[in-house]
């Protein structure tokens, strides 16, 4: 049997995986990345391994979609479709897939249907196999990136999301893959995505079996996680029952919540009869030769806390959400309640909220509810705007059952049957003008956009044009190893920087003193390419300034708001300024929304008065107590 | 002991002159204002006189200039270009002290520094000359004969200050009503420019190409010619860019001129390098404008296709020696450019950039190629005096190897600090009207799209600029 080769037609592809002798493997490095290393392996690394990736024969490598986009520019500083061009160059056979977020997507919210259908249209360009979910399972959230898939030429690989509980049966999970196959036709591959690495294997085995049982010819794709540490285990009992093709990754760089080693998978199911198809096991264990090395750049970005998760069956958060998760609770300084949040409040809001899909943006929307549900004290009390979207049923339709009213009364207020009967179910999306869009970006970068760059312009306004103009400002620095791009702390002068750059010509860069002048500017100095070079920054206002503001406390922030003095009740960022300086407002409207962990919640002005000052500005990073506007009472 | 030979001027053309001082095997002396302490000239030189705070008043105060020559026993004075290079009093004071002025002699200075008396000569010796008047009467008489003027010849008409010169003390007048009001203020300008008010007209050649003849004289009146120049492309009458020889194909008619430049200077009585400069209009018929009494900043380009050094031409011929060539022994080989390198921001209306620090500077080499600068890295622009860095001469067999060689240089130049006409100039070499030869003084004006550039740094600045931040941060604020 030989490997599937990019470029071959999708009724081709899925022939060949019917007729497979075997299992296929997908390299899951853009889902290991994510999981284990808050999506910052960069393109170098990816670039590195690129040579041995290509010979190890896999069905694909997932290198692109689900958050990777937005933090490819916003902190990698990488243009993703670069990225994809480049490692194209250098692994002309193998597939790339991408993991979509239907109408969400590579963000959190539902885009226009124009914007779905351009963005899907300009990453099928790089991207053969498209794996597209729902966290609800509404299938039709994912119609129009099906269409577009198709209309391209690429394979659809849609998504049932697993989860487990008593009404996640076989009979559910086998109606759902009709209604996709309704929308489809047959010659797709269908994902299982088990993105919290669910269920025993046991469990997964019937699942597979279930299916093929109703759809005999359907290539069966078992994503999972490793986020117990046997996901071997489940994947192997979906290849006895007839999954075609599985998930994981290079065992180096492999952590706890992302995928699990490949040459596992491959021992292990090799004892037990099955082949992997394609598969190269010395191009295998090659890459994980080859990016051994920068794993210790990416230490930074590793979990905060070390080992498997088994609990994860109780709290079920997606192995994608691990990571920031964690962060999130290091940096919020809760990490000791993080076994109150994950092992009694997860799974009663789960409960409490449908038992859905824990996967983005649900699992943000069931991890902010619970975080807030035990830190502010009183539980719904501090609703974010995604929940009460999701309660309104913007994101679809509850798929087993209805929360209980007291938590619609919570979120909704007291008239909330009438909310609900005015402003529920899914808004018709209006199509927005991209011409428009396009010279809005036009003005904004000062020359014409490429499709690529309003691509991504839809996707993040800000964070595009951030990164347009970090990239003219400083070139392309994918070609910076991590060793340079993460580092941590001053170079030790004399220290040799050395790279090739983007257009292939080779520079060495050494490292000089530093000095700070008379105004307190520093002056850095750099040889490159043999030559001295001086960099100068102004100075920092004094790290003691800041550290002396004295920290505001949850009530302080309430009480100076219902004096006028809005202030930012948690970290996040601005992401919508609704009023204007000189603005009337009542009591409750909303002045701005905040997204902290991709999830907005409105900040309201506890007073009527007029708007007098706003400190803020679209994008800025607020932490707890700093000042957004300031409402006069008008007298 | 050696002879000493001092050079009153600063920056390149200091540096230039005492090169040549020292082949000839003399010592140099500078002088200098305070605001030039860390100019290269003064390290280049044997000895270096301070002259004062300046700024400029110094390097034009003929007194300190004698005096420093006195105490450094200098037996002659170079002036360069600018300062006192024109200026007929200083060569008289140097001559009244027993200095050799290398130059002409003062009395050609001021007759040729004179715009009245210089069109007399040529009108005599029969040069073509622009229409123009001599010295306007003063008051409304002078009004009355500028508009007569105008009347017979029609305007544009340039108004131009006697005791003018390289661009200043000009206007162009187009209607009588302006001709009235600019003539008292022309005056008033000219007073306070040159202490002398007088001014007069001369009819607009309407965008001329400016070519000028190299002539080179010695004290027994041989005269002879070095070829052409153009120097026709300018902003606001400066020169920027230089090209030897001329790019106009009849040859005879550049032999014409270059005959008139050498009976021009001979009808002067001119002794040593000078440069006689004509019009010539769109029909290809030329005209006189005026005799430079020194040596040009374009002077390079001439060198580089005659082989002859121009400067120690002028030292030899200063101290008395005959010409050692004839006119038979100079044939203008291939083509040359110079290119001013100025520290100006060409897109802010070539605004000086004075005052930055070159925190690197890299210079193009190779073979055709000849520099003449005086900045270095870590060099800081003083404000108070011109903003040339460096000229970039080419010289290659074809105009199209000497273009892509000057683009070529223009590319392997690396300057950081201030701003500079480099990235201008990149655009010039690719302008097609440039790369045929074909421009006259209206090609700035004619071709804005030149001034459309973006500053561009190459991908090593780019990333060293991220690595400088990570390591004064300590931390790669784009990526945490």
């Amino acid at each position: 049997m030989e490997r599937i080769i990019q470029g071959t037609a999708p009724s081709e592809v899925v022939a060949q995986l019917r007729k497979a002798d075997g299992y296929y493997i997908t390299n899951t490095a853009r889902d290991l990345s994510q999981s284990d290393f808050k999506n910052r392996i960069l393109l170098h690394t990816d670039m590195l391994a690129a040579p041995s990736r290509e010979r190890a024969g896999y069905f694909s490598l997932e290198i692109t979609g689900g958050a990777s986009v937005h933090v490819d520019i916003l902190r990698k500083q990488v243009d993703p479709f670069l990225k994809l061009e480049l490692l194209r160059e250098k692994m002309p056979n193998t597939m790339f897939q991408t993991l979509c977020r239907g109408v969400n997507l590579f963000g959190y919210r539902p885009y226009p249907q124009n914007v779905i259908r351009f963005t899907v249209r300009e990453f099928a360009k790089y991207v053969d196999v498209w794996r597209t979910f729902d966290f609800m399972n509404h299938i039709p959230n994912m119609q129009a990136v099906f269409e577009e898939v198709g209309k391209a030429g690429k394979i659809n690989e849609p998504c049932i999301c697993f989860s487990t509980g008593p009404e996640h049966t076989d009979d559910f999970y086998v109606k759902k893959v009709q209604a996709i196959l309704d929308v489809t036709g047959t010659d797709i591959i269908l994902c299982i995505k088990n993105h919290g690495g669910l269920g025993s294997p046991q469990r997964i085995g019937q699942l597979v079996n279930a299916i093929k049982q109703s759809y005999p010819d359907l290539p069966i794709h078992y994503h999972g996680h490793n986020t117990d540490g046997n996901d071997i285990g489940r994947i192997a009992a979906a290849v006895i029952n007839g999954a075609k093709i599985i998930d994981a990754g290079d065992s180096s760089m492999t952590g706890y919540y992302g995928p699990p080693p490949s040459l596992t998978v491959i021992q292990t199911l090799k004892e037990l009869g099955y082949t992997a198809v394609g598969i190269d096991e010395d191009a295998v264990i090659e890459t994980s030769e080859v990016i051994r090395d920068q794993r210790q750049y990416y230490a930074a970005f590793e979990s905060q806390i070390k080992g498997f998760q088994p609990t994860v069956q109780i709290h079920k958060l997606p192995g994608g959400a691990m990571g920031s998760s964690l962060e999130q609770a290091a940096k919020g300084g809760f990490l000791d309640k993080m076994p109150d949040i994950l092992h009694k409040e997860l799974p009663r809001v789960q409960k409490e909220l449908g038992n859905y899909w824990s996967v983005t943006p649900g699992s943000q929307i069931l991890w902010t509810t619970a975080v807030a549900n035990v830190l502010g004290g009183e539980r719904y009390g501090n609703p974010s705007g995604d929940l009460r979207n999701l309660l309104l049923g913007k994101y679809g339709p509850f798929p087993f059952y209805q929360p209980e009213e007291w938590i619609y009364e919570k979120v909704l207020g007291a008239d909330w049957q009438k909310v609900l009967k005015e402003e529920g179910g899914m808004d018709e999306i209006e199509d927005i003008d991209l011409d428009r869009e396009r010279s809005n970006l036009n003005a904004k970068i000062g020359h014409e956009a490429t499709d690529q760059q309003l691509v991504l312009y839809l996707q993040h306004p800000n964070d595009a044009v951030n990164f347009f103009q970090f990239e003219e400002k400083f070139g392309q620095v994918y070609v910076l190893p991590p060793s340079i791009f993460l580092h941590q702390g001053k170079f030790n002068v004399g220290t040799n920087l050395s790279f090739t750059d983007h257009y292939g010509k080779e520079h060495v860069i050494e490292v000089g003193p530093s000095l700070v002048n008379g105004d307190g500017e520093s002056n850095v100095y750099l040889n490159v390419d043999h030559h001295q070079r001086i960099f100068s920054f102004a100075p920092e206002a004094k790290a003691g300034a800041a550290a002396a503001a004295t920290v505001l406390t949850k009530e302080e922030i309430q009480a100076l708001n219902k004096s006028g003095d809005i202030r930012a009740p948690f970290a996040g960022n601005i992401c919508e300024i609704s009023v204007k300086e000189g603005q009337e407002v009542a009591a409750g409207d909303q002045v701005a929304m905040m997204e902290a962990m991709k999830m907005q919640t409105p900040v309201v002005s506890a007073i009527a008065g007029i708007v007098t000052t706003i400190s803020v500005k679209v994008g800025d990073a607020l932490k707890p107590g700093a000042k957004i506007a300031k409402v006069d009472i008008d007298e | 002991m050696k002879k000493k030979i001092l050079v009153a001027n600063r920056g390149e053309i200091a540096i230039r002159i005492m090169r040549a001082i020292q082949e000839l095997d003399y010592d140099a002396v500078a002088v200098y204002e305070t605001p030039d302490k860390d100019s290269r000239h003064i390290r280049l030189a044997s000895e270096a006189v301070l002259l004062g705070d300046g700024p400029r008043c110094d390097y034009l105060n003929i007194e300190k200039i004698i005096k420093a020559a006195k105490r450094t026993g200098a037996c002659a004075i170079h002036p360069g270009y600018g300062f006192l290079a024109e200026n007929p009093d200083f060569a008289k004071a140097c001559e009244e002290a027993g200095i050799i002025f290398i130059g002409p002699t003062s009395e050609v200075i001021s007759n040729l520094g004179n715009k009245v008396i210089a069109r007399r000569i040529m009108a005599e010796a029969g040069i073509p000359m622009v229409p123009g008047t001599s010295n306007l009467s003063a008051g409304e008489d002078g009004v009355q004969e500028a508009l007569s003027f105008a009347a017979q010849y029609g305007y544009p008409i340039m108004l131009k200050a006697t005791c003018g010169g390289g661009g200043r003390g000009i206007r162009l007048i187009e209607s009588n009503e302006q001709m009235r009001k600019e003539i008292p203020v022309a005056r008033s300008e000219a007073k306070a420019a040159f202490n002398d008010d007088s001014v007069y007209l001369e009819k607009v050649v309407v965008n001329p190409k400016h070519v000028e003849v190299q002539i080179i004289a010695d004290k027994a009146g041989t005269t002879i010619h070095l070829g052409t120049r153009d120097c026709s492309i300018q902003r606001r009458n400066q020169k920027l860019i230089e090209i030897a020889p001329s790019m106009i194909g009849n040859k005879e008619l550049l032999e014409e001129i270059c005959q008139t430049a050498v009976k021009a200077a001979k009808a002067s009585n001119y002794t040593n390098a000078g440069t006689v400069e004509f019009l010539i209009d769109k029909d290809y018929k030329f005209y006189f404008m005026e005799i430079n009494t020194r040596v040009q900043v374009e002077h390079t380009v001439t060198e580089m296709i005659t082989g002859i050094d121009i400067v120690r031409t002028q030292i030899k011929l200063a101290l008395g020696k005959p010409l050692s060539f004839t006119q038979n022994d100079i044939q203008l080989r291939g083509h040359a450019i110079e290119m001013r390198i100025n520290a100006e921001d060409p897109q802010a209306d070539f605004m000086p950039e004075g005052g930055k620090t070159v925190s690197v500077y890299r210079s193009p080499g190779g073979y055709g190629v000849r520099l003449d600068g005086f900045v270095y890295q870590g060099y800081t622009i003083p404000q108070v005096y011109d903003s040339l860095l460096v000229k970039l001469t080419v010289h290659g067999f074809s105009w199209n190897e000497t273009v892509s060689r000057l683009r070529r240089c223009l590319k392997n130049f690396d300057i950081s600090g201030p701003k500079t006409t480099i990235p201008f100039y990149l655009n010039i070499v690719d302008d097609p009207d440039f790369i045929k030869g074909d421009f006259n003084t209206s090609f700035l004006d004619t071709h804005p799209q030149l001034f459309e550039y973006k500053e561009t740094a190459n991908e090593a600045e780019k990333l060293s600029k991220l690595i400088a931040e990570i390591h004064h941060r300590g931390t790669n604020p784009y990526a945490f």
